[in-house]
Order: C-alpha cells, then structure tokens, then sequence
C-alpha cells in the first residue's frame, strides 16, 4: 500500500541495497548484513598483533604445521601452557612455555626437537604469545 | 602565577624509531649494531644503541663509512617507510588509550594532555605506557611532562640526558626547577631557529632559565607575540594548545632523489609522472583537490652546476583527477627540461587544496558534470583496487617503463608487518 503513490497513480520502485530490477525484492534484503570479518572476531589488539608464518615441523603435536599462518599478540604476558614466540640466538622460535620441577622451560611439541632450557643461553626474549595458528587444507 | 596543576602535557617519543621498528620484527638484529640510511642510501640518519655506542655520527654520508661499518660488523639498512608507518601508525593508537587528548607531532613522536591524579605525581602513568609500549612494540619511549608543550619538550630532552630519569621526567614537579633549565642551551627550545637563538646569544641570553628570565619589553620589540608567547610557556602559561585535527595540509609534495642523476627528458618526465599519480592518489585519500600543479627539478647541492627550475598551471576549477593532472605535469616537465644539467632530485607540488566535499564547480553544463562524475567514479575505483590487491595494480602505462632514474634501496629491509608475503618466518 506505502509503494502506492495515488496522485501519480505509479508505482515507487522500492530502494534496496541490491539491485533488483525485476520481479519481487529479496526477503532477505531487511536482514542484509555486513560479512563477517575475521580481523574483528579473530584479533582483538589489532595494534599489538603481529603475523609469522611456520617453517618445519617443530609443533606437530601441537598441531602447527609447516606453512601455517601464526597469529601474535604481543600485549598478552605469556603463561605456562601458552604456545609463544621467542627470538633466541638471532631467529624467530616457536615453543610451548612449560614449567617443570618449578622451572620455567621451553617446549618442543615433536620428540625430534629438544626442549630449550633458559639457563643454558644468555640472548633470549619472549617474544608475543601465538593465539591462532591457522592451516590451508588445499 | 603558575595555572593550575590539574592538566598536563607530556611529549613522548620513540627512542632510535626506525633502528627499534627494524629490530623489532627481525631477530637477527636484535643487541646488533644497525643504522639506517636517509632515501637513496645517502646517510645514517638513524642508529641503534649499540651503533651509538660504536661511536658512529648521525648525518655521516654512508660512503665515508662503508669499510668502517663493515669491519664493524654493522648492519647497514636502507629505510623502510611501509614498516614504519605502520609501526608508527601502531604506536599512536595504543598511546590514544592512555591519554585525553594527543596531537600525532611526526611519525615518533606525539603531545599528550592527561590529568594529574589527586597525588599529582604522573612517575607511575608514565612507567606503566612505557613498559606497554615496550611490550606490544618492543620500541622504548620518553616521557617528557610538563606544564606545556615547550615545558614538555625541555623535560623530554631532560628525561634523555639525565641518567637515573629513567626515561622520564616531570618538569613540573622538580624542586630545583633553575638547575634543570640551565642545562637547556637556548638553540634547544623548541620554537627557537638558528636566527633567534644567534640574537639572543648576542644578548648574552645562553639557556632556558635565562630566557625565562630576560626582560619582556626586550623579546616583543624583537621577536613579537611569538616570543613572548615562548616565554610565558616557559614560566609555565599554557599558550599552544595540544591540536587534534591539525589542520589540513596546504600543499602536498611527493619528490624523490634519482639513484643516479638524470639528463634525459623522457626520464625526467617519466619520474615527475610516477610522482603525479602518487601525490594525486594522496590527495584523494584526504578528499582534497588542487587548482595549482607545480613541478621541479634541481640539480646536486654537491655538484659544481647549481641549477634548480620549477614551473606551475594555474587550473579553472581544482581536480584530482590523475589523468588530467598527468596531462599537464607532462608539459610542465618540457618546461623545466634541460639538457645541459644532469638533475638529482624531482618532484611535484599540489598547491592551493581545497576540500572535494564543499567544492562549488562554477560554471559547468550538464555534460561536463556527467564527466567530472565518470572521471570520479574511475579513479574511485583504481584507488579500491589499488588498496584490494597491491600497490600499483593498476597504474598509468607512462610509469611501465624501465625506471632507470630509480632511487637506490639496495639494503631494504622487508615490509614485514604488512604484506602477507614478506611476514617472518618462524625456523626452529
């Protein structure tokens, strides 16, 4: 009834945000929404968060693969448990931050890899901790 | 006399930006001597720590040095400004969180306004951003609080001179306030240029403190309401207030230094047309249009010719409309040609902006408006695709040719925290 103009006896073409030039409007189209945004529900420092990609298999078990996109934050102070960056002797290290005996140690997730001992190295930082690691199947 | 406490203005600022961002993000560099060379690998113009330590001088041009650097073991880096804009970019917004107000004042450094909490004692705020900004960027920064900015200026400088500041200091909180602005030479102060600080040095006015101090009358007869306003800054009056939206630019310029200087007229145009798409795209992004389009070329400061030419088009209506813009940066670069100078640097002026939002077109019939939308939609959308996929996916044919004029960035580090492509790699 709204769509019918009576004093030029015409019909309004209703405006929608798609363009549909015939037949009847989408009833999706009051529903339309923004896509969603990975960045928004992925990141939540997005000033302090960094991307590093993998190379080699050192968190296999941890199920980080060779190639996968690592996300970083690097605001978040690192935990026991929490997978984290490390730089060490010049590279970029990924590891588990694990405590033993009431020491705090860095952990290989692939038996092939030695764990990493904090007291057996001088130049070593903390560097983010991981908070996705993301894999392509294709 | 003072104003009240309640406000102040702290100017901070990364500590060795470009050296830090850099070895932030690559492991390697990490407790390693690094500079940075200016554009075209011309001189340091930024050094880490541990190159500072070694002694190597700010400004030197990076040939004199080369061998020293290498035996040295330094790393050498050409700057990479997609890194540090976007590190800057960083380090502005996570600052934003922890302040009223900010004015970004360059890429490394900002003013803030805050309010003093009932203790008055700021030392605690200031420790907590730094350590923040540390952990999230890895970049050190200053905190230099004062009354007012040129106060906050003066205690930035202070907090780095100072070794047991720790980083940080309170101008407006030391108790021997004389001592500390006596260690401030007058060529220091912020707002005093090289002209200003002779004459007061002819006057026998050699610090903060004696600035401070001088007579009144003396400053207005010579320097007017911009020194006296200095000096009621310096007593503690709050005269400049901390800018938000700093005004918007009155010109834009996009130039560059040839890697090796030029003779040829096609490269001449070719570089001034590189630049042209640039500065147009930029005035775009800030929906400003110009009516004034200048270009220009000059020869090495070092070299025996001293030659500089420029030469400008007055426009009708303000466009930004790169194809146009093209059209007469072209004949313009005819204009200023030369076959007999070999040029070193180029570049193109968008003066006389006026904001796209508000333009009033004067007198244009119907087909011309049709085109000024035609024209508008295309670069809109050359922009969105440039922004979609990389850089210059789309770009004008005149830039495809090989770019021999091309500035030398032989030791570019990558753009790591910004293109998916170049990200680090995690080896171990």
């Amino acid at each position: 009834m709204d769509s019918f103009d009576s004093t030029t006896k015409k019909f309004k073409i209703p405006l929608l945000t798609d363009s549909v030039s015939a037949g009847f409007p989408s009833p999706a189209d009051d529903y339309t929404e923004e896509n969603i945004d990975l960045n928004e529900h992925l990141i939540s420092n997005p000033f302090s968060t960094f991307f590093l990609r993998v190379k080699g298999d050192s968190m296999i078990n941890a199920g980080i693969k060779d190639k996968d996109l690592i996300i970083v934050d690097k605001s978040l102070t690192a935990k026991p448990g929490n997978i984290i960056i490390a730089m060490i002797d010049g590279e970029f290290t990924i590891k588990r931050l694990s405590i033993k005996n009431n020491e705090l140690y860095l952990k290989a997730e692939n038996h092939n890899y030695p764990d990493f001992r904090f007291k057996n190295h001088v130049d070593v930082q903390i560097w983010g901790v991981v908070i996705y690691s993301i894999h392509s199947y294709l | 006399m003072r104003i009240s406490n309640i406000d102040a203005i702290a100017l901070i600022d990364a500590n060795n930006f470009y050296a830090s961002c850099e070895q932030n993000i690559n492991p390697h560099l990490r407790n390693k001597p690094v500079v940075i060379l200016s554009n075209n690998d011309g001189c340091i113009i930024a050094r880490s720590p541990e190159a500072r330590a070694l002694k190597i001088k700010m400004g030197t041009p990076y040939f004199k040095v080369k061998e020293r650097l290498n035996k040295l073991d330094v790393a050498v880096l050409s700057s990479n400004y997609s890194l540090y804009g976007d590190m800057s970019r960083r380090l502005m917004n996570l600052l934003k969180n922890y302040c009223e107000q900010i004015e970004i004042y360059s890429i490394d450094e900002a003013f803030v306004s805050i309010s003093r909490p009932n203790d008055e004692n700021l030392y605690p705020w200031a420790r907590s951003i730094r350590s923040l900004i540390y952990q999230n960027l890895g970049i050190t920064i200053t905190v230099g609080i004062g009354e007012n900015k040129v106060r906050a200026k003066i205690a930035n400088k202070l907090a780095k001179n100072i070794d047991y500041s720790a980083g940080i200091f309170d101008l407006a909180r030391t108790e021997n306030e004389n001592n500390y602005l006596k260690r401030i030479s007058i060529d220091k102060i912020w707002g005093v240029g090289k002209q200003t600080s002779n004459w007061l040095q002819s006057k026998g006015i050699k610090n903060a403190r004696e600035l401070r101090d001088m007579e009144e009358n003396e400053i207005i007869k010579k320097l007017g309401i911009v020194g006296k306003r200095l000096q009621l800054e310096l007593k503690g009056h709050r005269c400049l207030p901390i800018e938000k939206n700093k005004k918007s630019k009155k010109e834009i310029q996009v130039s560059r230094s040839f890697g090796t200087p030029i003779t040829k007229l096609e490269d001449l145009t070719q570089a001034l047309a590189t630049h042209a798409i640039k500065a147009s795209e930029k005035m775009r992004s800030q929906n400003l249009q110009s009516s004034d389009i200048r270009v220009f070329a000059r020869t090495s400061k070092y070299s025996s010719q001293n030659y500089q030419r420029s030469a400008h088009r007055k426009l009708t209506s303000a466009t930004d409309d790169t194809n146009k813009i093209l059209k007469i940066v072209v004949e313009l670069s005819e204009e200023i040609y030369n076959p007999e100078y070999k040029f070193s640097k180029a570049g193109v002026l968008m003066q006389d902006l006026t904001n796209s939002e508000y333009l009033q077109q004067s007198v244009i019939n119907y087909k011309s408006q049709k085109d000024l939308k035609k024209s508008a939609n295309l670069m809109r959308t050359i922009d969105l695709l440039n922004k979609r996929f990389n850089n210059n996916a789309i770009t004008w044919a005149i830039t495809k040719n090989p770019q021999s004029w091309k500035m030398n960035k032989n030791f570019l580090s990558l753009s790591s925290t910004t293109d998916i492509e170049q990200i680090p790699t995690i080896v171990k």
